[in-house]
């Protein structure tokens, strides 16, 4: 990979790849900053646009906006006590009432810098973890990916917020609809009732943007008309000094290392990150006495851990091609879509854009710096944009991008009925990350089983008798499957 | 039980019904499409069938929590105001490749607006306009990737 890296380096000091580490990052920080939005939403709504791209520049410009968007959270949680993103919302709890005592531009130079630090360092573990795991995971025939996809599935369980039936369920219909279309071994037709347009199966980016995006659109217009809140004093970031870090220092690296342990493990994701760091930063922090009343170290605490996520998250979505949340869900769904199929080949098969990815993830949390602390002032403005301007914007840009990629107004169509459908699933509580999940793994699910079945005569047994990995490998999805749900059984019988 | 919390219920009884009885049939219609033969493990509808039974099973448990406990959904706030944004945004989706991107774009943010509670006329026209306008630019003439046109005006 370190042969690749000049290579790498030439794609990203290239125009296209500074104007999109550039535009990404700003972009991410701007819709990241808007509540509601989120990073799902945020990315989702890019992801059309990526496909007139080459690979490495189409990646980096997902990656840019979804390491914005976390850190441009922060700015909506400490101005205006709204979380722009989920995993801003512990940052809520200490940014804004810091803003209110009118250091609303301290509270985001502490958020920025806390930011960058766990940004960077995740960024550094995935340039290193992320080639190891691959490499191990070189060896693996059709039976031992079979278990690594059974153990991919098992993090439905880990996404499934609210129901785990209900994630179950949807992670099934996602199963279901990739298997629409042609047949991966035989080629024949399921499930398209003569409908020639269903013969190359659902538009995968179709399904994203409309159970994302569209429905979320429809779950705010379900949802009573939400009035602008009003903005704290604010005239720009300003970076703590030096000496303002003293006894801080501590508490920023124990919140990193949080936020990369929770990254890399399948199905946390940084919300969780970042509420379990603020809660250990108010057990050991020196300044735990403050917590809660404006403390910069809750401050830090939150916004550390939830960027560390970041790099984190994609360890597993790189080297394994297992999605660690919605979010990588998203991503995995687009490197599907640019024709890159994450696993452990990745490496091997596509150096240069691994190295650019890395490098890349790199300079985008770099620029987070510079780039946060010019477009605050610009994002704030943008909080007082009334949610209407916002929700037919979504609509008119995802249709946009839905008939952009391919030019088929079918597609369209799949987009409307997915949005619907997630809307009525979302509604009761159907989380939509396993549906993605579904879908993007489904297929390799179906052709790993059926080949390792030709491999050993039928024998269904036979996957985890002849391969030690495949053991493992299913003894761990077994324990990620049901450590959940006799924990969510004893919580149940406790109520 | 409160009536908003019987009717949530409801609503929540009737989708897992539905997502039910989509599965059932699906599952139903493998037994009656033709494929050449081969052995069961090789057989094109071997790996959904697995599927949907899982999904049939799960939604029978997820049916009877739905029939056993209450749901926490949030009421719809405005009823016609979701059903009319739905309709509308269905309506565009499809009028997009035969009637262009410019026009049903203008036309949708026209009625999603006010919908969303934006009153200003002049702010209503002026993005309904504006935006679908600046894509057509963009895409059209500046990045030389052209959007559907309308049958109308061949322009945009």
């Amino acid at each position: 990979m370190l042969s690749a890296l000049p290579e790498a380096i030439s794609i990203l000091l290239s125009l296209e790849g500074i104007l999109v580490l550039m535009l990404g990052t700003s972009l991410g920080i701007v819709l990241g900053a808007m509540p509601g939005i989120g990073s799902t939403v945020a990315v989702a709504i890019v992801l059309p646009f990526t496909l007139t791209m080459s690979q490495a520049p189409a990646v980096m410009l997902l990656l840019a906006v979804y390491a914005g968007s976390v850190y441009g959270g922060s700015i909506a949680a400490i101005l205006i006590n709204t979380p722009g993103t989920p995993q801003s919302a512990a940052t809520c709890l200490d940014g804004y009432p810091m803003a209110k005592r009118g250091q609303a531009g301290l509270a985001l130079g502490w958020a920025t810098v806390a930011s960058v630090c766990g940004g960077l360092v995740s960024a550094v573990v995935l340039i290193f973890a992320a080639p190891q795991l691959a490499a191990f995971a070189l060896e693996f025939g059709p039976i031992e990916t079979f278990a690594l996809i059974l153990l991919g599935m098992t993090c439905i369980v880990s996404v499934s917020t609210g129901s785990l039936i209900k994630g179950l369920m949807a992670g099934m219909l996602g199963i279901f609809l990739s298997t629409v279309g042609g047949d991966p071994i035989l080629g024949e037709m399921r499930f398209t009732f003569g409908n020639w347009q269903l013969f190359a199966g659902f538009n995968l980016l179709a399904v994203v943007i409309g159970v994302f995006a569209l429905s979320e659109v429809f779950i705010r217009a379900s949802a009573p008309i939400s009035n602008v809140s009003e903005l704290v004093t604010f005239s720009g970031i300003e970076l703590p000094r030096w000496s303002m870090w003293r006894g801080r220092l501590r508490n920023l690296g124990k919140s990193v290392l949080i936020g990369n342990v929770i990254g890399v493990l399948p199905g946390t994701g940084a919300a969780t990150a970042a509420f379990i760091s603020y809660a250990e930063g108010r057990r050991s922090s020196p300044n735990r006495a403050g917590f809660g009343d404006g403390e910069p170290d809750g401050i830090v605490s939150s916004e550390a851990a939830n960027n560390a996520v970041t790099g984190g998250a994609l360890v597993p979505t790189m080297a394994l091609g297992i999605p660690g949340d919605a979010i990588t869900a998203v991503m995995l769904a687009t490197l599907t879509l640019h024709g890159i199929t994450p696993g452990p080949n990745l490496v091997q098969e596509n150096p240069t854009l691994i190295a650019a990815i890395f490098a890349g993830f790199f300079i985008i949390n770099l620029l987070l710096l510079p780039l946060g602390m010019a477009l605050a002032r610009v994002a704030a403005p943008v909080l007082r944009i009334r949610e209407g301007f916002m929700m037919s914007a979504i609509v008119i840009l995802c249709a946009l991008g839905i008939y952009f990629v391919r030019g088929n107004p079918f597609d369209l169509l799949v987009m409307g009925c997915a949005g619907f459908i997630g809307f009525l699933l979302r509604r009761q509580g159907f989380p939509m990350a396993p549906l993605v999940i579904g879908m993007v793994l489904g297929p390799t699910l179906e052709l790993t089983l059926r080949q390792g079945l030709i491999l050993t005569d039928g024998n269904f047994l036979a996957f985890f008798t002849d391969s030690p990995i495949a053991f493992v490998l299913a003894i761990a999805a077994l324990l990620a499957l049901m450590i959940p749900i006799v924990r969510n059984f004893r919580t149940s019988k406790k109520d | 039980m409160p009536p908003t919390i019987t009717k949530l219920k409801q609503e929540s009884v009737i989708v897992q019904l539905l997502l039910l009885i989509t599965a059932i049939a699906l599952y139903l219609s493998t037994f009656k499409q033709g494929f050449t033969d081969a052995e069961a493990a090789q057989s094109p509808m071997f790996f959904p069938r697995i599927i949907l039974m899982l999904w049939i099973v799960l939604n029978i448990i997820g049916l009877i929590q739905s029939v056993r406990h209450s749901n926490v959904t949030n009421p719809i706030a405005s009823w016609w105001r979701i059903l009319l944004v739905i309709a509308v945004t269905c309506v565009y989706v499809n009028l997009i490749g035969s009637e262009g991107f410019f026009l049903p774009s203008m036309v949708f943010a026209l009625i999603c607006l006010p919908l969303f509670g934006i009153r200003n006329g002049v702010l209503i026209v002026l993005f309904a306009v504006a935006v679908p306008g600046v894509l057509v630019l963009l895409f059209n003439h500046m990045l030389g990737m052209p959007l559907p046109t309308s049958r109308f005006t061949h322009y945009f």
